[in-house]
């Protein structure tokens, strides 16, 4: 169970989530919607740890851990995993090395014994044909020269492989055609089970037609304004979030 | 009033006088007349400017007359045994195990015993101590061992600048060269593994160095050639080496030279490399140890269609300091040159490129693009860089950049989001940065020592 209370969160000077609550129970899948600005992001890296984002205020604990207290790769370890609305990429590691140290880290850190070389290249493989990725992509850069649904996917693959409990996914949406978008969000339904929760960030109802949410909360200048079942999503479809943009901050 | 003109020397350039006076009429050659004068001009050439300091343009952020207090004597070799376990120990078995022929220079001295002189002989290759050609120089060989790195071109809108000044460390290299190798490949001859050129130095008491490599491609040939220079534990070492490549038509050289010394080591290099018609070199400069190295790079093109790619990595630490300074110059047209330098820089280290492109009048089609980048990881490390093209042609394309920055924290949260610990994500980063100058290594067995060098460097394993 996520429990997040009186979330406040500041970058820079600016203050983004101004007193957030949300549960997420074990193995609910909760999307988070909302306008431009109204603290979407910033709820995910918040979760990972990002650093320039300062809590000032609240707590955030999963199954009973006080997350705050963690680092980014602790938060890790203890099955946070954040899909990255833009997955970076970085030149000179390969994918493969990169995916490795990863889930070996990981692993080493819940106590698991660290997979051997072909016994991991063989769990990769498994893992990247279901998600439809070439193994050959694989073997580039991270994400050097990938498009934009061949990073999405990666990230789904990186989900998978590191077995999380708790996946927040950034707008994986954005930026993929309907043929990827299935490919992404198949991937993502698998990793349905019991004991992991999920929180989809989507800006649009499109995304939850194929990952369908227990619940749907919209956020809006910092804070959930309304919540909902699946059918709240269909609802903004129609009106728009005019209403909750209020003023402007 | 008249004021006397009096040279102020410093106590290490009188030194290097005195070790000339006191080794001079032992030094290889010393019966020979040519040697002997081109030792002796060599000698006047430094006396004129001493060691080069911060006022001279090339050496500005590498001040050598204030950071050597004193010079070391020559080192006297004693010709003792050296075991592979102590090679191991002095490169690294990574890079000891690499499959090569070996040459050995150790303590100043080509050693052929410990060497694969019949291996290489059989093969084709032509093979001679530098320290008996001298005894009966050949007339071809005069102008190699006579070089003084001039710049060739340039002056065609700047004829003042026709009188230059000496090059020190080539003229001490000149005047106190003790040892080393000549390696010539004939037309037809053909190498079946790279060629290992083992330095070994810094025995003992506190000694200097001084060695020269000569390699000759002729037309055609090609070559794999591993330079490493390395300590053997002693109590410091000045080292001054400098090699001459040659490379005819269409000949190609794969060259890597490892600057492994310890700590305590000054190392000077001095490379030359002229370019045949359609030559190809392929270079790349490892620099980990030694507290101040320098590396004199000059390239020439002397012939149309060559290609040089120079490529290089410094990693630094505590108060290393690395300066690698290159002249390119393109004479002839449609020739193409590359340079890509990384530098690490941790503690309070400074890493120096500077690469200077000159394209003659003549050499149009000319395509040259650098690039120098640094790593800092530390408040205290320093990055100076410095490029300039002096282009006298119109018909070229030539490019240069340079950056200078620190890890990129969100590269790093997204590894550390992935549950990468940060020790581990940064060194996975650093690697990165450096894999991508270790790429334009082609022989892979030095690509893979060297991307181990680095992990070792870096305190990590990724297999």
């Amino acid at each position: 169970m996520l429990e997040i209370k009186n979330l406040h969160a500041r970058i820079d000077d600016r203050e983004i989530l101004k007193g957030l609550d949300l549960k997420v129970p074990a193995g609910e899948v909760h999307a988070i919607m909302g306008p431009n600005g109204s603290g979407k992001s910033t709820l995910a890296y918040v979760l990972a740890g990002k650093e320039e984002y300062e809590v000032t205020e609240g707590s955030i604990t999963w199954n009973g851990q006080n997350l705050l207290e963690m680092g980014p790769d602790e938060r890790a370890a203890a099955g946070v995993f954040l899909a990255f609305q833009y997955p970076i990429e970085i030149p000179g590691v390969a994918t493969m090395t990169f995916l490795r140290t990863a889930v070996n880290s990981v692993r080493k850190a819940r106590g698991q014994e660290e997979y051997s070389t072909p016994e991991f290249m063989r769990v990769v493989r498994e893992h990247a044909k279901e998600l439809k990725i070439d193994p050959e992509m694989l073997k580039r850069p991270l994400n050097m020269g990938f498009s934009g649904g061949e990073k999405k996917r990666n990230e789904i693959l990186q989900m998978s492989l590191l077995e999380p409990s708790l996946c927040v996914l950034d707008e994986t949406d954005s930026g993929l055609d309907i043929d990827a978008l299935r490919i992404v969000a198949d991937g993502v339904n698998r990793l349905r089970s019991p004991d992991r929760s999920m929180i989809v960030i989507t800006h649009y109802q499109r995304l939850l037609n194929y990952i369908v949410p227990d619940r749907v909360h919209v956020l809006s200048q910092g804070q959930v304004a309304r919540s909902g079942d699946a059918d709240l999503a269909l609802e903004l479809e129609k009106t728009g979030y005019a209403e909750f943009r209020g003023e402007a901050a | 009033m008249d004021l006397p003109v009096k040279q102020l020397r410093s106590k290490a350039e009188q030194d290097l006088l005195d070790v000339f006076s006191a080794v001079n009429e032992a030094l290889p050659g010393a019966e020979n007349k040519t040697v002997a004068k081109i030792r002796s001009d060599a000698l006047a050439d430094y006396a004129s400017v001493g060691l080069p300091h911060r006022r001279v343009e090339a050496w500005k952020y590498t001040d050598l007359r204030s950071q050597m207090p004193e010079a070391f004597p020559l080192v006297q070799a004693s010709g003792r045994a050296i075991s592979d376990a102590e090679i191991e120990t002095a490169l690294s078995p990574r890079i000891a195990g690499i499959d090569a022929y070996r040459l050995v220079v150790a303590e100043g001295e080509f050693r052929p015993e410990l060497s694969d002189v019949t291996a290489l002989k059989e093969k084709g290759a032509e093979l001679h101590s530098l320290a008996e050609t001298l005894e009966h120089l050949p007339e071809e060989l005069k102008p190699l061992l006579a070089e003084s790195g001039y710049q060739r071109s340039g002056f065609e809108v700047a004829p003042t600048a026709t009188k230059q000044i000496p090059d020190p460390i080539i003229a001490l290299n000149k005047a106190l060269m003790t040892g080393g190798v000549i390696l010539r490949l004939k037309q037809g001859a053909a190498l079946d593994k790279p060629v290992h050129l083992i330095n070994l130095d810094g025995e003992g008491e506190p000694s200097a160095s001084v060695t020269r490599a000569i390699v000759v491609l002729e037309k055609g040939t090609s070559l794999d050639l591993i330079e490493s220079y390395a300590s053997l534990g002693g109590r410091g070492l000045q080292r001054n080496a400098m090699t001459q490549i040659v490379l005819g038509e269409s000949a190609a050289i794969e060259h890597s030279k490892l600057q492994l010394e310890d700590a305590e080591a000054m190392h000077l290099a001095n490379l030359i490399v002229t370019m045949g018609a359609e030559a190809r070199y392929n270079g790349f400069q490892y620099s980990l140890g030694a507290r101040l190295s320098r590396n004199d790079v000059r390239v020439l093109f002397e012939g149309e269609g060559g290609t040089m790619s120079f490529n290089g990595a410094a990693l630094l630490k505590d108060s290393q300091h690395c300066d690698t300074t290159m002249v390119v110059e393109h004479m002839v047209p449609h020739c193409t040159s590359r340079e890509l330098y990384k530098a690490v820089l941790d503690g309070d280290s400074r890493g120096v490129f500077q690469a200077k492109v000159i394209v003659a009048p003549d050499a149009q089609k000319t395509d040259g693009k650098q690039m120098g980048q640094a790593l800092l990881l530390s408040q205290g490390a320093e990055f100076d860089t410095k490029p300039e093209l002096e282009i006298f042609a119109d018909d070229v394309v030539c490019g240069h950049g340079a950056t200078s920055g620190q890890i990129d924290e969100d590269l790093l949260f997204y590894l550390e989001a992935r549950g990468i610990p940060e020790p581990t994500a940064r060194a996975l980063l650093i690697q990165a940065f450096v894999g991508e100058a270790l790429e334009q290594i082609e022989d892979e067995p030095v690509r893979e020592a060297l991307t181990a060098a680095t992990a070792d460097w870096l305190g990590v394993a990724f297999d």
